[in-house]
């Protein structure tokens, strides 16, 4: 149809160029509307997830935009309701491969006289600033907690911090968890108690 | 205990208020480059490679593998082969000499001496280099 449109008329515009979809089309126009939804949901838990994980803020902001993109790219006709377990896999093995070269580019680099500190980089106080502020108070008692909660959390295994997070930040259920972390749903469980006894008995007080 | 699928205990409900409000205090500039990397993630959905992109790739590879490999067998071919056919053509001029009756005249006549200098000459010049 688009060729016979060309040739008809040698100055018409083609709906889209070759290697694009066609955006003219109201079902890829839904799909894009919904995937943009989905992810917008999810990004910001997902980079807390990644970030507790990867504990370094531009890594895992990488590990989420190549996520996003993967998703974008292979999965985008998958029902909406497969997305979410889909994308906490991807960001997992993703979080995975950057773990693992990060130790491979640790043992290379202790070998080199000098590096380049990656922390030495200057934050800025002004885009740094918090996007929502709560009293005082509460904010202070919000910082002790968020505190140890992410260092008790850093010193889970990476399995159970992944079925603790995925479960009380994300809010995914048995199935969806076992399908995210690519295991059985009693692994999930155990990963799970395990992860909750740990942080029980690192906090205490502080959340009972 | 809360085994995920039975209603969450006190303590994960804190967990869950205290992450959440991790999750709100994100800052502007994540925020901005999340928004970004989402963007750029949907925008590269829509450029999917066409297939004959993907088919027509590794044959221009390989073609062009192929015409490299040309080029520096082609390029390499008269530095070992020129020496030779020029050492040839010496011979052949020197055998037109010998064979040229003119010539041999030449050498009859009276540069016969001319001749046995010049190459004393030569020499001489060759063992002093």
């Amino acid at each position: 149809m688009r060729e016979f449109a060309t040739l008809a008329s040698p100055y018409s515009m083609p709906a889209a160029y070759d290697g694009d979809v066609d955006l003219t089309d109201p079902a890829e126009q839904t799909q894009t509307r919904a995937l943009n939804q989905f992810l917008a949901g999810v990004e910001v838990k997902a980079f807390k997830i990644a970030q507790a994980a990867l504990r370094h803020e531009d890594d895992a902001l990488d590990a989420v935009q190549d996520a996003m993109l993967q998703l974008a790219r292979a999965y985008a006709k998958r029902p909406a309701e497969e997305w979410k377990p889909l994308f906490y896999r991807i960001l997992e093995n993703r979080i995975r491969d950057m773990q693992r070269r990060r130790t491979v580019r640790g043992r290379v680099m202790a070998w080199l006289p000098f590096r380049a500190d990656e922390e030495d980089e200057e934050a800025d106080p002004i885009a740094q600033a918090a996007s929502t502020e709560p009293q005082p108070v509460r904010r202070l008692e919000l910082d002790e907690a968020m505190g140890a909660l992410e260092k008790a959390l850093e010193g889970l295994p990476r399995r159970q911090q992944q079925a603790f997070l995925l479960r009380t930040l994300e809010g995914l259920d048995v199935a969806q968890t076992a399908a995210a972390m690519g295991c059985s749903q009693g692994s999930v469980k155990t990963h799970y108690f395990r992860a909750v006894q740990a942080l029980r008995a690192q906090l205490g007080d502080l959340y009972v | 205990m809360s085994l995920m699928d039975e209603s969450p205990t006190q303590f994960e409900r804190n967990a869950t208020a205290v992450l959440t409000e991790a999750v709100l205090r994100v800052d502007a500039r994540t925020r901005s480059r999340l928004n970004q990397a989402r963007q750029a993630a949907l925008e590269a959905a829509h450029k999917r490679r066409p297939l004959w992109r993907l088919t027509l790739m590794p044959a221009a590879g390989a073609v062009a593998a192929a015409l490299l490999v040309t080029m520096l067998l082609w390029h390499r071919a008269p530095e070992t082969r020129l020496p030779a056919i020029e050492g040839r053509a010496d011979a052949t001029m020197d055998m037109d000499l010998l064979t040229d009756k003119d010539a041999i005249d030449l050498l009859d006549g009276g540069d016969g001496p001319f001749y046995e200098w010049a190459a004393a000459q030569s020499d001489t010049n060759g063992e002093s280099s």
